[in-house]
């Protein structure tokens, strides 16, 4: 596997931590849980856009495993 | 009227009368009555007795009598829940016998406690060494309560600094395969969620004998049919698992590569990453 489907998969589980993430944060009702839920999504949508831009970056490197 | 009547209407009425004033007088246990609120209960319960099967009694005796023994326990109760000074004298106050880790010989004298009597009230509340304990108070109600000093205390999280996440009490939504609308509406669900979630694990409401769900939605479910296993929740471990990957996904790419701008990327991100399974570990 190439660096960039590796990364490519990370940035998929990412997303798929995010989803989680606001699925739990829907689902609590206490206030507290929640701003911290909210918190740690934040940072989750961060590294995020960080391995997006990775992801693009690297598939312009190698085009030919595109 | 033939006696045999007369007995069965005693009965009927004096029992209705005793079962509102045993109401009434409140539901402490049976441990925690007093001897008073004891021997007022033994009392109540011979005037019944007496009254029910003999019909040559009077039967307005009978009444009287219950109602001086039921005001006069309701009273006191009363009055002791207004006055503490009052409440001492009823309910009596509790001995101190171990105080700063030293035994009060004198309390123990006092209480008609032997060295044997202390020590076996100790081992019942898990300690057998008299220094092991900072502070010890006999209850008015005869049980002794104990305070061991800090360093034997059972840990706590307090002590090791961590922090937990509060948590509310999970209520019970199914019993017996019927919906418990109110207990559903307190953790803000209602009855499609719980279809759902039911549908979800392939499992009907009929099946169901208990569920209970916590104040994150998550259900845990007992069934009648036991060969059936039904999957615990597992989704909060699957995040932090997830995240803990992601993470280790990234040191890796970050050793990985040589190219600086990545290299910092990576390393910055999984510094983040770290940061937030930190965060929200006590949650998960």
């Amino acid at each position: 596997m190439t660096i960039g489907a590796q990364v490519k998969g990370c940035y998929s589980a990412i997303k798929s931590v995010e989803a989680s993430l606001q699925i739990l944060t829907a689902k609590t009702n206490e206030q507290e849980q929640q701003t911290k839920l909210k918190e740690v999504e934040r940072i989750i949508t961060e590294v995020k856009k960080d391995l997006r831009q990775q992801v693009i970056h690297l598939s312009k490197e190698e085009p030919q495993y595109k | 009227m033939p006696e045999w009547i007369e007995v069965i209407i005693r009965s009927f009425s004096l029992l209705i009368i005793l079962f509102f004033m045993t109401k009434w007088l409140g539901k402490k246990q049976i441990s925690q009555l007093n001897i008073f609120e004891y021997i007022t209960g033994i009392v109540l319960g011979g005037i019944v007795a007496i009254h029910t099967i003999d019909p040559d009694s009077n039967f307005i005796y009978a009444l009287l009598s219950m109602f001086i023994w039921f005001i006069i326990p309701f009273a006191v109760e009363y009055i002791s829940l207004k006055s503490k000074r009052f409440r001492d004298l009823t309910d009596g106050k509790s001995t101190v016998f171990i105080q700063d880790g030293k035994i009060m010989e004198d309390n123990l004298k006092q209480e008609g406690y032997s060295a044997d009597d202390l020590l076996g009230k100790l081992r019942d509340n898990g300690v057998f060494l008299a220094s092991d304990v900072e502070f010890a108070v006999l209850e008015p109600s005869g049980n002794l309560n104990v305070l061991p000093k800090k360093e034997n205390r059972p840990l706590t999280a307090k002590d090791l600094g961590l922090k937990l996440a509060s948590e509310k009490e999970p209520q019970t939504i199914v019993m017996d395969g019927e919906v418990l609308l109110e207990s559903l509406a307190n953790l803000s669900l209602n009855k499609n969620w719980l279809e759902t979630e039911l549908d979800k694990q392939n499992v009907s409401i009929e099946n169901v004998f208990l569920a209970q769900a916590d104040n994150n939605g998550q259900l845990y479910l007992d069934l009648y049919d036991d060969k059936i296993s039904v999957p615990q929740p597992t989704e909060k471990a699957l995040l932090l698992a997830n995240m803990k990957k992601c993470q280790a996904d990234l040191e890796l790419f970050a050793l990985a590569t040589e190219n600086k701008q990545s290299k910092a990327l990576y390393e910055r991100n999984s510094e983040k990453l770290k940061h937030a399974i930190q965060l929200i570990q006590p949650y998960l």
